[in-house]
């Protein structure tokens, strides 16, 4: 009997120290394997391939100044980068979130380009409890519904159109044209203006022409638009649309004697001298960051080695998602946990520093202010042919007012 | 709305609808060729198309430069012809040696896994960048309408194309044996034609028509990995009003769509431009649902 009582003594001890060195392994384990920020962005057709590709390289340069610069997280934990594909498609962005926080572990998602895409999974973010942050998504609804886990660090419609409208007001238009693409981005930047001009009383004629994000052949707008007889063309287009108004207006005698606002930092990109060598001369446009403004550090940091491995200077969408994986490292720092609840938490208190010396947090604001971050918008004017942007004559810089 | 534009404005919508309907028309054309010939569709001819424009930019901008882009153009048919023939000899072809039984839905997934695999290929190496080859042409003036250069000159060698593709059909002995498959696959081998090298030449000439416009409109529509979606979708749409295999048909319907796209867009709004086609599209299957060229189907 004693030998009994022996053998179960033994083989209880055996199973406790079994299990007691299994959890010291589990634990051990998880306070040493890396941490997953998930990604994603468009990095097929139909959505902006080329923007999917900038925001995808600050993104990893992001992980890589954590892990090289700031030796990591909570004590030594590498930051790792998870990167899905969203197309521009709402349910693949949805079955990339899922993905990433169910199989791949990511403690918050950031790389949303497409408005659509973000809102669509934001509504996934708010039952699973996963942060996002919105990379470039401009659409009011993507922080207008106020669910504690969506953020976002870049410029709202409202504030770009007070932007242009200050600017159109300022330089004395009177007969303004829009060419914009029929997305979220193009209606809501064409119905954002239009209110705002009413709301303000002012006496400007507006004619909007709308056109597919897909069409190549823009000539039957421009035609419209030439007839309205306009003295400013503002181009709501995105990408590869954005440089067939260029080009097709020139083509049809509108521009450049009719000015021209591009809504976005579109010409900054590396090829626009290669794709408008003449009429890429004399375009204004919107950007978010100019070379005049100071970096950060690590924002210094990101321009030096995105040059050495791209050799070409950085550009917004690249600045951005780098910023957000930095804000996302402080804010796991901050929670001293991988908690996606506690991370959402400190992001929802704290303020982070970023790729600009300015200071980034998201207040509990009204409407689509809410956990918004927005960089100035500037109004930058390509003077000569070949310039290079971060040459290009800043007109001014508009700043949210709250 | 309605007819509130000058005529001047009408005039111009009208000839930007008849140039754009002679390269849409080039597109359907080799859609249909390839159709009439082989029985099967080709759902990558965007990507030749795609390819025929990335040829094009990159021997104008790195070797011949825009005065010599007409030079370019032979090059960019005769390299995307040989790609076509390799497509179609390591791809297509096992389905005609192999006793595949659904050569339809056999050809559909190729092809459409190869639209996959060209675009993100381009993606991949291309980057995030569009490029164009330039063009030095100047602005045409026709009475009172002022067209852009590079546009016109497209659509004056679209038709030359198109008239070269007409002389090689029905003047010369393979054009002869492309029509004669086209009529009856199992005729043409009995009178000791190789059908299967046929079927590479068929295929290299289409997708070399797709390839011939993308060269045309790289300076006017850029260059960039998914720049053949667009012609995809127009190609299939004039291959329904046209009808099936009729190159005829093709010829016509994409005249049709360029200037109903045009009209529509002059004299309701151009917002819903990619709409007149399917609205063209639809009606015409309601009164004839084989297309305005398209043969009734003879079954015993």
């Amino acid at each position: 009997m004693q030998v009994h009582r022996l053998v179960w003594a033994a083989m209880a001890l055996l199973v406790v120290t079994a299990t007691a060195c299994g959890q010291n392994r589990l634990q051990s384990s998880s306070t040493t394997q890396p941490i997953t920020v998930g990604l994603i962005t468009p990095l097929s057709p139909p959505g902006d391939v080329a923007s999917g590709q900038l925001i995808q390289r600050g993104a990893e340069l992001g992980v890589e100044y954590v892990n090289s610069q700031l030796h990591g997280v909570l004590g030594g934990r590498k930051l790792q980068l998870a990167v899905e594909d969203s197309a521009g498609k709402n349910d693949q962005g949805v079955n990339d979130y899922r993905l990433l926080v169910t199989e791949k572990k990511a403690v918050a998602v950031t790389g949303f380009f497409h408005s659509s895409v973000n809102i669509a999974v934001n509504e996934v973010a708010h039952q699973i409890g996963v942060p996002t942050i919105s990379t470039q998504g401009s659409a009011a609804d993507i922080t207008a519904k106020h669910y504690p886990e969506t953020f976002r660090t870049h410029v709202i419609d409202p504030i770009r159109v007070s932007a242009w409208l200050q600017w159109i007001q300022e330089r004395g238009f009177k007969r303004v044209a829009m060419v914009a693409e029929t997305t979220d981005y193009g209606v809501g930047l064409v119905d954002e203006t239009q209110r705002q001009a009413r709301a303000k009383g002012l006496d400007i004629a507006f004619d909007a022409e709308m056109f597919d994000h897909s069409a190549t052949d823009l000539t039957p707008q421009l035609l419209k638009v030439k007839a309205f007889d306009p003295d400013l063309l503002i181009n709501i287009g995105v990408g590869t649309p954005m440089d067939l108004i260029v080009d097709q207006a020139r083509e049809v005698g509108l521009y450049p004697q009719v000015p021209m606002l591009v809504s976005y930092d579109g010409p900054v990109r590396p090829q626009w001298w290669q794709l408008h060598p003449q009429d890429g001369n004399g375009v204004y446009f919107i950007a978010y960051y100019s070379p005049r403004e100071p970096l950060s550090n690590a924002g210094q940091w990101l321009a030096r080695r995105y040059q050495e491995r791209y050799h070409e200077p950085p550009v917004y969408s690249s600045l951005s998602a780098f910023g957000d994986v930095l804000v996302i490292a402080e804010a796991i720092q901050r929670a001293n946990s991988a908690d996606p609840r506690k991370i959402t938490a400190a992001l929802a208190s704290g303020s982070f520093s970023s790729w600009t010396k300015a200071t980034v947090s998201f207040p509990n604001a009204p409407g689509a202010y809410y956990h918004t971050w927005s960089p100035p918008v500037l109004i930058l004017h390509y003077t000569q042919p070949n310039q290079d942007w971060q040459h290009a004559e800043l007109i001014e810089t508009y700043s949210r007012k709250t | 709305m309605w007819l509130a534009v000058s005529p001047g404005l009408l005039a111009q919508f009208t000839l930007a609808g008849l140039m754009m309907g002679v390269l849409y028309a080039l597109m359907a054309l080799g859609i249909t060729f390839i159709y009439g010939v082989m029985k099967t569709i080709n759902w990558a001819m965007g990507e030749f198309y795609m390819i025929g424009s990335f040829v094009q930019y990159l021997i104008v901008s790195h070797l011949l430069g825009p005065d010599l882009w007409w030079l370019a153009l032979p090059a960019t048919a005769a390299s995307v012809f040989v790609l076509g023939m390799l497509v179609q000899r390591l791809l297509l072809r096992p389905m005609f040696v192999g006793g595949v039984e659904r050569r339809d839905e056999y050809a559909t997934v190729i092809t459409i896994a190869l639209l996959l695999l060209l675009r993100s290929l381009a993606a991949v190496i291309n980057g995030p960048y569009q490029h164009t080859p330039g063009s030095h042409l100047p602005d045409v003036t026709l009475g009172p309408l002022s067209v852009p250069g590079a546009e016109v000159a497209a659509a004056v060698v679209g038709v030359l194309v198109l008239g070269l593709f007409f002389l090689l059909l029905h003047r010369t002995w393979p054009g002869l044996a492309l029509r004669a498959a086209a009529q009856n696959r199992i005729g043409v081998q009995t009178a000791g034609v190789d059908l299967l090298r046929l079927d590479m030449v068929a295929f290299g000439i289409g997708v070399s028509l797709a390839a011939v416009a993308g060269g045309l409109l790289a300076p006017v529509y850029l260059v960039y990995p998914t720049n053949g979606a667009v012609a995809t979708t127009k190609g299939f749409e004039i291959i329904v009003i046209g009808g099936l295999g009729s190159i005829w048909g093709a010829l016509v319907g994409g005249l049709l769509l360029g200037l109903a796209e045009a009209l529509g867009s002059a004299l309701i709004a151009p917002a819903y431009q990619n709409a007149y086609g399917f609205l063209l599209l639809i009606l015409l299957l309601l009164i004839r649902p084989i297309g305005l060229f398209g043969e009734r189907a003879r079954v015993v």
